[in-house]
């Protein structure tokens, strides 16, 4: 069985009168992967993946060939014994593989892989783009196997959501949350960040850009390989505050950037729970603001348990603490963890909001926000940040963030921008 | 993933849960004492009422176990239920002497003693985060029904760097020692240092004097001596109370008094103070010794009282007890013949908001009487800390009281045969 660790990174110092309490909490699990035999999958109705393939008119052919190779090669990746479908959307969805007799779900094996790929190669562009009944589908496929924990799917998407209301996307995907994860990608310079976004997000997956069809194979193949190497299913995240606190936010920092404050289910009156998706032999960490009311110096109060929980038991605890005291070499300093991480949001944010602000023609916002992100990654180091934002911004003077906005940037380099800008990298203790 | 939970997908959290309490009740497994939910086996604290369910069952999920769990292992799970604790009993009782119901108080010491609602579960309250009480920030010492004394963090210090040794025999003013030290805080681990001081003056100042030709006076010139030799080995203490040389070490004040058949010999180093103080309004109250600080050096050359207590440098001591102490360490000695009367040793965490002996014996009599009846030492010296964190609590506060009846009507004399340390020439050589 899996292991859990979790550990704090802080300064529980306060000053008189300090009321805000920053952490990061970082899990790790150890024999969680499905891999290694002790949380394998010997039962095969354990696990179930829907592939979601993007067959609109302006997929193409060459789209839908490329699509159709990505498939094949996360067929190769599924694990046999493990439950399948294929799922073309367009302006509807359909089920490609299994065939109707067959169920909506089979076990992968040779046999069924076989079949599949055979499916696949059938299929033809034709059609506009409602996202919102693909997932709609894909939640129904999940639902005839109520036993199946770990339920995971893939999205392709080459376009912009335009055969339904952005309310009726949006609530497909709030009746998909907790019923499966969803990773998404993009495919060309056709679709929208923010809309894809949206779906990953919600759905506890990732979302990334491929820039040439002939990419998605190997993506889809690492993707699927990621998610066969998940052995936990169902945990959540639970955080304990104090009587009077206010919990400011609960945000997953890393591997991506990730509020988490509004997913938030309560357990009891101080106690919320998050849900975190599965989980391989991997770290995460989560950065834990909260508000106490202040004390006097001297006093200790604990202001957030953080908890791993498998099924409503906890496995891991990690505790932040408040100390209020009077030295300023003690309260003035800022762990370097909760700095990193703090800086890497905001980056996020200026990248996501500059962005935003140069397609709607708001030059002026647009430079001064990618003027601060170009100063912020300089400061942090931050070497693969700024050479995405030099392809969008002339950098005159990292320092001070004085940039002017690239003329004939290219779509795809502000996409890639937009899709890394929540990629944060790994704080070391 | 057989190894995964059934019961634990993020979303049907309503149905999931009473599928549990029902399973729980069936199995009889584990209901809350204090609310009666139920819960599945190995709940390790109520969810409705956050009542620690650890305690009576075996293989509780956390490594946080309660410590009673041991206790009361072998009583039946209706056991003390937490909610019937009275919430006031949060004072220095003590040991419930009955062994009958001393799993009853081993549970009762997991209640938060600062909200009363919560119970400690991990170090801290499971309701208000607060940690149980250091007992080294907040200490009471009762020797016997005449001599009492309270040692307190105050309200702005990290730390109780204060320390009081007594002892007493029961008859009253038979026998009493009261020892003070004031760590001085810039200084590392003086909280250890003075406590070390303190506990190492009275162990010298626990031994009978010799009584040489059974006179008052020669019992005072031993007394005076022993008082020097318990300044000698509290200055040894201190320096002993570190291993190397550290670059800041730690240092104490010194205040003292020994009582014997209604005599009384003081002697004191720094500026914690002791006082006596006549119930007779005829009869002057006074500071036995004096302070070794520059507001007293200030005083000396005619600056008044309050003007230089209060002075930038007004708590600079110039003589203390550590591995930096000055070479002379001879204490100023003071000897006086008891009427009925209050003995009071301190430190300047009280001193600081009344430091005239006249002023001081007003304040004392109006806490005796407030306390009518229930006036002791003990409950008296409470009153005065209470005082002075109501002033602010600036500092750590000692207070320690001997309640003398008097034998005769022998008048205060100076610093009689024992010693004249003003003049630095100590008469016992």
């Amino acid at each position: 069985m899996a292991d859990f660790t979790a550990e704090v990174f802080q300064n529980e110092f306060l000053p008189d009168g300090g009321t805000d309490v920053h952490a990061i909490v970082r899990v790790t699990s150890t024999g969680a992967s499905a891999g290694d035999g002790s949380a394998g999958l010997t039962d095969p109705g354990s696990a179930a993946e829907v592939i979601l393939i993007d067959t609109s008119g302006s997929m193409g052919r060459r789209g839908v060939q490329a699509a159709g190779e990505a498939a094949k090669a996360a067929l190769g990746e599924i694990v046999d014994g493990t439950l399948f479908s294929i799922v073309s959307g367009n302006g509807t969805a359909q089920i490609v593989y299994p065939y109707s007799h067959q169920g909506a779900l089979v076990p992968m094996s040779a046999h069924t892989r076989g079949e599949a790929t055979r499916a696949i190669e059938g299929l033809r562009a034709n059609g506009g783009t409602a996202m919102g009944t693909w997932l709609t589908l894909a939640r129904q496929i999940f639902e005839t196997v109520p036993h199946v924990t770990k339920r995971h799917a893939i999205l392709l998407t080459d376009g912009v959501n335009e055969g339904e209301t952005p309310q009726s996307l949006q609530a497909a995907v709030q009746s998909c949350i907790g019923a499966f994860q969803c990773d998404c990608r993009g495919v060309g310079d056709q679709w929208r960040v923010d809309e894809v976004r949206g779906i990953a997000s919600a759905l506890l997956g990732t979302v990334d850009l491929i820039p040439a069809p002939e990419e998605m194979a190997a993506e889809f193949e690492a993707m699927m390989r990621a998610s066969m190497s998940r052995g936990i299913a169902a945990s959540e995240l639970r955080v304990w505050v104090p009587q009077g606190a206010e919990l400011l936010f609960v945000k997953q920092v890393s591997p991506t950037l990730e509020d988490l404050s509004s997913r938030r289910a309560p357990i009891n009156p101080l106690t919320g729970a998050y849900p975190t998706g599965a989980w391989s032999d991997e770290s995460r960490d989560y950065h834990v603001a909260v508000r106490l009311p202040a004390r006097t110096l001297g006093q200790e109060q604990l202001a957030a348990r953080v908890q791993l929980s498998l099924g409503g038991d906890p496995v891991a605890q990690a505790l932040v603490k408040a100390k209020w005291s009077n030295d300023d070499s003690l309260t003035t300093r800022i762990d370097p963890a909760v700095a990193a991480y703090t800086g890497q949001a905001e980056l996020a944010t200026v990248i996501q909001e500059g962005l935003a602000a140069k397609a709607a023609g708001q030059d002026d916002v647009a430079t001064s926000k990618l003027g601060r992100a170009v100063q912020l990654a300089d400061q942090t180091g931050n070497e693969e940040m700024t050479t995405r934002l030099k392809k969008v911004v002339e950098i005159d003077d990292a320092d001070t963030g004085t940039v002017r906005l690239k003329k004939g940037a290219s779509k795809i380099d502000e996409m890639s921008l937009d899709t890394a800008s929540t990629k944060t990298s790994r704080v070391r203790r | 993933m057989t190894d995964s939970p059934t019961t634990g997908s993020p979303q049907p959290a309503g149905t999931a849960s009473t599928v549990q309490a029902a399973s729980a009740a069936d199995a009889g497994a584990l209901h809350c004492p204090t609310c009666g939910t139920a819960h599945p086996a190995g709940a390790s604290f109520c969810e409705a009422c956050g009542a620690d369910l650890s305690a009576p069952t075996a293989g509780a999920p956390l490594p946080q176990a309660s410590e009673a769990g041991t206790v009361v292992g072998s009583a039946t799970p209706q056991t003390a239920p937490a909610g019937e604790e009275s919430p006031l009993d949060v004072g220095w009782t003590g040991a419930v002497p009955s062994a009958a119901v001393a799993p009853a108080a081993a549970a009762d010491d997991l209640t938060c003693r600062a909200c009363g609602q919560g119970r400690i579960v991990d170090g801290y309250c499971d309701h208000c985060g607060t940690p149980p009480p250091d007992p080294r920030n907040h200490f009471v010492e009762t020797p016997t029904s005449w001599v009492g004394g309270v040692c307190d963090i105050g309200r702005r210090h990290a730390r109780n760097e204060d320390a009081m040794a007594l002892s007493a025999a029961e008859a009253p003013g038979s026998r009493a020692v009261l020892v003070v030290c004031d760590g001085v805080s810039m200084a590392t681990d003086s909280h250890i240092a003075s406590l070390a001081a303190a506990k190492a003056a009275r162990s010298v100042l626990d031994q009978p004097f010799p009584k040489g030709v059974g006179t008052r006076d020669a019992w005072a010139a031993g007394a005076g001596r022993a008082l020097t030799a318990a300044v000698t080995r509290a200055n040894e203490a201190v320096a002993g109370s570190v291993v190397e040389d550290v670059p800041n070490p730690p240092s104490c004040t010194f205040a003292a008094a020994v009582v014997e058949d209604d005599v009384i010999v003081a002697g004191n180093v720094g500026d914690s103070r002791v006082y006596w103080l006549p119930d007779a309004a005829a009869e002057p109250a006074v500071q036995l010794g004096r302070d070794d600080s520059f507001a007293q050096e200030q005083m000396a050359a005619g600056v008044p009282r309050i003007q230089a207590e209060n002075g930038p440098h007004a708590h600079s001591i110039t003589r203390w007890l550590g591995r930096d102490a000055p070479d002379d360490l001879t204490p100023h000695l003071t000897t006086v013949d008891a009427t009925a009367g209050w003995l009071m040793v301190c430190s300047d965490g009280l001193w600081n908001y009344c430091s005239e002996a006249e002023e001081l014996r007003t304040l004392l009599h109006e806490a005796t009487a407030k306390l009518d009846g229930a006036a002791t030492p003990t409950t008296v010296a409470e009153a005065l800390v209470d005082f002075a964190n109501e002033q602010g609590g600036r500092d750590n506060i000692t207070v320690a009281l001997a309640r003398l009846a008097g034998r005769g009507s022998r008048t205060t004399t100076e610093a009689p045969a024992a010693a004249a340390p003003e003049e630095g020439i100590p008469s016992d050589g």
